[in-house]
């Protein structure tokens, strides 16, 4: 790659990075919203591999336990996919999933612009 | 792949009330109907379907498929021969040894939360890859981890009750504590009931159920000397096709195919 190459393409790098913080800026933004409809009453410390069990879905409040239900049935999918089950809004389960992961019963990971959810079992998703 | 196949969970509060015998007949009186059907021991702490189908010898436990120590194909037991004319029967049994009892009882959380995984993924590798209509699941009774397990793995739940009547409080409170919040699809068949043989007794009945439960209901099982004395050692519908308790068998199967 020529140096002319490389300055062209800068921008637009820089450009990505800058969407990139904004969808995970606007996600944070999300989960707070959604904590705040809830009172805070789900605000757990955030946890480390805890493990979604049948009895914690149990224990959980129903917003919650719909999204981990439909993630537990799919096994990994994106925000869009469980709000295409649950038929809730693709940004308030987005929010549920973050708050799902702050809980330490969900990973998150990153594929390009996706961000995939899913529960680990076996040291995989 | 995913396949049109329904999992079945049989469960109830208490035990005693007729599980086992509602799932043996239920497998056997679809693969009557012509279905490909699965049978699982799911009581991990009273292991019944080894001794009441009679099969001794076994590589594969279903405790083995849940601990990941082997896949289902070699667990599963093809059964086919012992139903006249159908579909195909598969059981897949607990181990009925105390010391695999004890293993199963002493599983922790995260141990659960793995067999959960190894229970989902059935939905793919047997409705899916296997083609089988039916997943029928016999449970333990109450909350056990592997009874709720199944629960959540279901499409359709039966859950068995009786006249008893901490039978009936715990089975109302199951229903609004376990199975709703699951948003499982519940269906009731009442087992051992007394004063069904007049059609008023039968409505009566039926009021009755839908007013304590408010659930709708699949089946009245009345008590029949003839099945108490086959002590479990048959599959009952089989032996005895055109006995009451076999026609009633074949309604719910029916009912159960039109969900």
């Amino acid at each position: 790659m020529t140096g002319q190459e490389a300055l062209g393409k800068r921008p637009l790098q820089v450009l990505e990075k800058i969407r990139e913080n904004l969808e995970r800026l606007n996600e944070k933004i999300e989960v707070m919203i959604e904590l705040q409809k809830h009172d805070h009453k789900d605000v757990n410390l955030p946890l480390t591999d805890a493990p979604l069990d049948v009895m914690t879905l149990l224990s959980m409040p129903d917003h919650l336990r719909k999204t981990a239900m439909t993630l537990c049935r799919l096994g990994r999918a994106t925000a869009d996919e469980i709000s295409q089950q649950t038929r809730r809004a693709r940004a308030v389960e987005s929010a549920y999933l973050n708050q799902l992961v702050n809980m330490g019963y969900l990973k998150k990971e990153r594929d390009g612009r996706k961000a995939y959810f899913y529960v680990e079992r076996d040291g995989k998703g | 792949m995913i396949g049109l196949g329904k999992i079945v969970a049989v469960h109830s509060y208490k035990g005693g009330t007729g599980k086992t015998l509602l799932s043996v007949n239920l497998a056997a009186t679809l693969v009557k109907h012509g279905k490909r059907v699965c049978l699982f021991d799911l009581d991990f702490r009273a292991p019944s379907l080894a001794t009441l189908l009679n099969v001794t010898k076994k590589e594969c436990w279903l405790n083995d498929y849940l601990n990941g120590a082997c896949e289902i194909d070699r667990v599963l037991v093809d059964l086919t021969d012992r139903i006249r004319n159908g579909g195909k029967l598969f059981v897949a049994l607990a181990n009925p040894a105390t010391e695999a009892i004890r293993d199963m009882s002493a599983k922790d959380r995260k141990w659960e939360m793995k067999a959960l995984g190894r229970l989902l993924a059935l939905r793919n590798s047997l409705l899916g890859d296997k083609s089988i209509d039916y997943l029928i699941m016999d449970t333990s009774p109450g909350l056990q981890y592997s009874s709720i397990n199944a629960i959540v793995s279901a499409d359709i739940v039966i859950v068995a009750t009786t006249s008893d009547k901490s039978d009936v409080d715990g089975t109302r409170r199951m229903l609004r504590e376990l199975y709703d919040l699951f948003e499982k699809k519940t269906e009731i068949v009442l087992n051992k009931v007394l004063d069904v043989s007049t059609s008023a007794g039968k409505e009566i009945t039926q009021a009755k159920v839908k007013d304590i439960y408010n659930a709708p209901l699949l089946g009245v099982v009345p008590c029949f000397c003839d099945v108490l004395r086959a002590r479990g050692n048959t599959i009952f519908v089989e032996e005895k096709p055109e006995h009451p308790f076999s026609r009633i068998l074949d309604g719910i199967a029916s009912q159960i195919d039109t969900m």
